[in-house]
Parts: C-alpha cells; sequence; structure tokens
C-alpha cells in the first residue's frame, strides 16, 4: 500500500504537486493520469525517494523510503528505462542492482526469463530497443519479488504484444495481491488496464474512482434525429431535457435517458428516425476533467 | 546475517558496476602505457645526453623523479576514470536506480570512494614501481640510480602511487558537486594545468608562495626522496593534498544528500 499524505512539491514558484492526498490499495491495478507534465513522474520519484518533498510525506506499508531496510523486497519501480549505463550489459546491470540488496544470484536467470529478456543478457544495454530497456527495467523491478511495484509510462515505446504482455503482467500482480500503481498520459491505455484510477492535473487530485464509477458521473448525450425537429426540441425542452442543435439536423439531447425523450416523441406525435443513446466514454470524461488542467494546449492562448 | 542493504553490499554492487564498463578498463591501460612508457621515453634521452649533460644538472639530479614523469600524464587518466565512475550514472538517469536500491546515498558515496580508492591504489603502485625499477634499469652504469633499498627512494615511489590515487578521488569529487562529465573534466584539467599557468603571469614573490599549493607541485613534493626548495616535505605535500580532496568529496557528499536525484 502506498499513502500520500497532503503531498506538496514545489519548484521555485512552480507546484508540481499540490497537496496529494491519496491511497493505492494492493490486490487491484491503479491508474495515475494526468496530462503530461501534470506531477505524475515527480509524484513517484518522490515516492521512491529519489526527490524530497517540499511538504507531507509519502510511505509505503507505512513507512519511507528512505526507512526500508531493504527496498528491492519492498518496492520495485520502473521509471525510467534508458536509466542504464549504455555500455553495460543487461546481466550485469541486474547482478549489480541485486548485489546491493543481497538477493540470490539464480533470481537474475529466474527475472531475465520472466522479462523475456535472456536472448540478450549479455549485450550492452546501449543497442536495446525502448521495447527491450523497458523490458530490463520490468526485470530489474521484479529483482526483489517486492508486494509494491510503480511503472511510469510503461507502455511507451512497447510493440502491440509487449503492450498486451505488460497489461496481462499488471493483472497478474494485482491478483497476487500486490500494489499497482501505474501512470499513464493515455485514458485509453488506462481504460484497459486499471481497476482503479487517480486523475491529476496541474499535481492536483481532480477525481478519483473505479472506471465505472468515473463514467457513471459523467452525463451520457442522446441523439435524436426526427422530421420535425423543432417541434421536439420544443417538447423536449418542455420535458426538463436540454437540447443541442447539430448541423447535421439532429438533437443532442443531454439529462434526459434515451426512453423519457421517446415517451416525450410519441406524446408530442413527432415521428423518430434515430434515437441514439452514447455513454460518454473514458477518454471523453478524462477530456473534460483535465481540460483545465492542461499546461500546454494547442488551442488556448497561454495563461496568466 | 542481517539481510539489510549495508556497506558491504552497497560496495559489492559498486564493484560490479566499476568493473562492468569500457572505460574503467581504458583508462587503466591509458595510465599504464604512459606511467610506464614515458619513463622509457624520458630516462632513454636522459641516458643518451648524459655525456653532454652540465655538471649542475648532474648535481641536482633526481633518478627516482625522473624516472616517475609519466605519473603527470597518467594524473589525467586517472582522474577521468574517477569522474566517470560518478558522472556516468548522472548522464544515463542510472544514479535513479542506484539510489532507489540504496537509499542511504552517503553509503553509496563511501562505497564508490572505497572500490575507486582501493582499485586504483592496487594499480598505481604496481605501475609507478615498473616505472621507477624500468628507469633505473635503463640508467644502470651510465647514469646514477636509486634503490628500492633506500627508505626515502622507497617512499617517493609508494607515494607516486598514493598521488595518482589522490587524483582520482579529486576527480570522483568533482564530478558529483558537478554531475557534468565535461564540466568536472574541465575544472580538473584547469587545477592541474591552467592554474600554473595562470600563476606564472603573477610577480614572482607571489609565484612562489602560491604554486607550492598546486596540487601538481603537491605532487612534485610527495615524488622527490629529497626536499626542494620550492616545494613542500614529502609528509606537508600530502597532507595538504589529502585536505584538498576530503574537502572537495565532503561537499559533494553534502550536496548529494541534500539535492534531488
Amino acid at each position: 500500500m502506498i499513502r500520500l499524505t497532503s503531498l506538496t512539491k514545489r519548484y521555485g514558484d512552480t507546484v508540481a504537486v499540490d497537496d496529494l492526498d491519496v491511497e493505492i490499495r494492493p490486490g487491484v491495478v491503479t491508474g495515475f493520469l494526468g496530462p503530461n507534465g501534470s506531477g505524475k513522474s515527480t509524484t513517484m520519484r518522490i515516492i521512491m525517494g529519489l526527490d524530497a518533498p517540499t511538504s507531507g510525506s509519502a510511505t509505503i506499508n507505512g513507512r519511507r523510503y528512505h526507512d526500508l531496510e531493504r527496498p528491492l523486497h519492498d518496492v520495485g519501480a520502473l521509471l525510467d528505462a534508458k536509466s542504464v549505463h549504455p555500455g553495460r550489459s543487461a546481466r550485469n546491470h541486474l547482478r549489480a542492482l541485486a548485489a546491493s540488496n543481497r538477493i540470490p544470484p539464480r533470481r537474475i536467470d529466474e527475472v531475465l526469463d520472466f522479462a523475456g529478456i535472456t536472448s540478450v543478457a549479455d549485450k550492452k544495454v546501449g543497442g536495446f530497443s525502448l521495447g527491450m530497456s523497458q523490458r530490463l527495467g520490468i526485470a530489474a523491478a521484479m529483482l526483489g519479488d517486492p508486494g509494491v511495484l510503480l511503472f511510469d509510462e510503461p507502455v511507451n515505446g512497447l510493440d502491440p504484444e509487449g503492450i498486451r504482455w505488460i497489461r496481462e503482467l499488471f493483472r497478474s500482480l494485482a491478483t497476487e495481491g500486490r500494489t499497482v500503481f501505474v501512470s499513464s498520459h493515455l485514458m485509453s491505455e488506462m481504460a484497459l488496464s486499471a481497476d482503479e484510477i487517480i486523475v491529476i492535473g496541474r499535481g492536483r487530485l481532480i477525481t478519483q474512482g473505479t472506471v465505472g464509477d468515473l463514467t457513471a458521473s459523467a452525463d451520457g448525450v442522446v441523439t435524436v434525429r426526427a422530421v420535425d425537429a423543432d417541434r421536439l426540441a420544443n417538447a423536449i425542452e418542455v420535458g426538463g431535457g436540454h437540447v443541442e442543435r447539430r448541423n447535421d439536423g439532429t438533437l443532442a439531447v443531454s439529462s434526459l435517458a434515451a426512453e423519457a425523450i421517446g415517451r416525450i416523441a410519441l406524446d408530442a406525435g413527432v415521428a423518430l428516425s434515430e434515437l441514439t443513446p452514447r455513454r460518454a466514454s473514458l477518454e471523453e470524461v478524462y477530456m473534460d476533467l483535465t481540460a483545465d488542467a492542461v499546461e500546454y494546449s494547442s488551442t488556448a492562448a497561454p495563461h496568466e | 546475517m542481517s539481510d539489510r542493504v549495508t556497506l558491504a553490499s552497497t560496495t559489492r554492487a559498486e564493484w560490479i558496476k566499476f568493473r562492468s564498463v569500457r572505460s574503467t578498463l581504458t583508462g587503466y591501460l591509458v595510465t599504464v602505457v604512459l606511467t610506464i612508457g614515458l619513463a622509457a621515453l624520458i630516462t632513454s634521452a636522459i641516458r643518451t645526453h648524459w655525456t653532454s649533460t652540465t655538471e649542475l644538472r648532474r648535481i641536482t639530479f633526481d633518478p627516482v623523479s625522473s624516472s616517475l614523469g609519466g605519473t603527470l600524464f597518467a594524473q589525467f587518466a586517472v582522474g577521468v576514470i574517477g569522474i566517470l565512475f560518478i558522472t556516468s550514472e548522472y548522464a544515463s538517469g542510472s544514479i535513479r536506480t542506484t539510489f532507489a536500491a540504496t537509499p542511504r546515498r552517503g553509503a553509496v558515496m563511501v562505497a564508490k570512494l572505497l572500490v575507486l580508492g582501493a582499485t586504483t591504489l592496487v594499480m598505481a603502485e604496481v605501475v609507478v614501481l615498473a616505472a621507477f625499477l624500468l628507469g633505473q634499469r635503463i640508467y644502470q652504469g651510465v647514469v646514477p640510480t636509486a634503490s628500492l633499498g633506500d627508505g626515502a627512494v622507497l617512499r617517493a615511489v609508494l607515494l607516486g602511487g598514493v598521488y595518482l590515487t589522490l587524483l582520482a578521488i579529486l576527480g570522483f569529487g568533482l564530478g558529483l558537486i558537478l554531475r557534468s562529465q565535461s564540466a568536472a573534466i574541465s575544472v580538473f584539467t584547469s587545477l592541474l594545468l591552467v592554474l600554473p599557468i595562470i600563476v606564472i603571469i603573477l610577480p614572482t614573490s607571489w609565484q612562489n608562495t602560491i604554486t607550492k599549493w598546486e596540487p601538481s607541485a603537491l605532487g612534485r613534493a610527495m615524488m622527490s626522496p629529497t626536499p626542494a626548495l620550492d616545494t613542500f616535505g614529502w609528509a606537508t605535500g600530502t597532507l595538504v593534498l589529502c585536505l584538498y580532496v576530503t574537502a572537495v568529496v565532503v561537499a559533494g557528499i553534502v550536496l548529494v544528500n541534500r539535492r534531488d536525484a
């Protein structure tokens, strides 16, 4: 279990992490979602004891990272796949890590095999593709068989086969009762691999909950097409719905379910040619939630 | 036995890291070639020209330091070994992996210093002894020679190895403070090469006081069996260089504990 308590990190005037209070539970995959620059990586570095928080704290199973006696047995992390000396072989990288935490050498072969990189174990890491480096990072994270795992943008650079492998890996690690904390800036990825989602923007917690919770909280929109759209639109508004006219002649109705709209149409004597309820996708919910929190937007002019 | 991360386990890890990159081996090879190769070149040249050497030069001639002249070039090779041992971790980002495995950063640095210091000392002592013996063999019969049986000679030769080791650690400390390979190499070479040149521009009275504090002058003091007029004695020279190196390393460790990795 990872616990962040009023966690804040400032760099000069910039607030990277702003009073974050969350708990990441074992047994589920927790997605950590936010636009680029929203403070995900900083938060993960603070959990790992690499960056010091300005205030607040981050604990793993109730202890700060610095107080862990054999950190690799408690926490495994893949923060940046390329952060290995390029001139060192994958095996030697793992040997050094194993030696530092008194992990038996046979474990190195196990994790190499587990990550599917045994055949390149004695090659220099500098020649690895990003996907191979990610796999080495995962092998390193698994070295101490830890109960808590952190992955920062793990699917970057992976091929479809690698992405499927890593999703299944998260799932099985969580099923084994481990805490799995995965960051991503892609909602679509998290929708597939995470059970619970924490959304942050500009370092602040925006929302958290299960994937189902997040989509349910958002209003669905029903697309309606009718021969006499004007009469129907009036009837719907009288019935409490909110109507928006689209250019293609359809009506986008919110705040009313499809069933209610159908009944209003029947009562008004308007024939419908289309009635399509559409639940907001997780992606849309996410875009909506983080719209104000995107630091660099392609359309908006700079703030302040 | 406890399963905790200890200085011993961290040192084992650093030892694996130190010898599993090519730059370490290359650096030591350059050290060997420069120290022994230049000893052969310098001493051969002295032997060839001995008959035409002036009486004054003959009286002040020191067969020990002349055969160890290569160390003044090899010092850059060992300095770079020390610099790369830490800056390569910052360049690749692997310092984060290192600190995640061993959160006590001071312990990581002590482990690195043990590995770097012990390896360099063993290497450098073998190399300076070889350079000295080769030099005396070349001098034999023509130029006066020195023997390791003489305590002062043995001390000067062994301190040559200590000098190289201290410079490797100095490079490491600069690398730890600056975290950048190019910046650390610039500062390191400036201290050893540019500083003496700047001092030459100063008035002579200043030169005499400042020069003996320069790292390379301290090295000359350590490697000469009899104290020269313009340098410290061997003991003071060694002490001053140790103080420089300690100050730089301590500053580096204080910074690494304060900074975000």
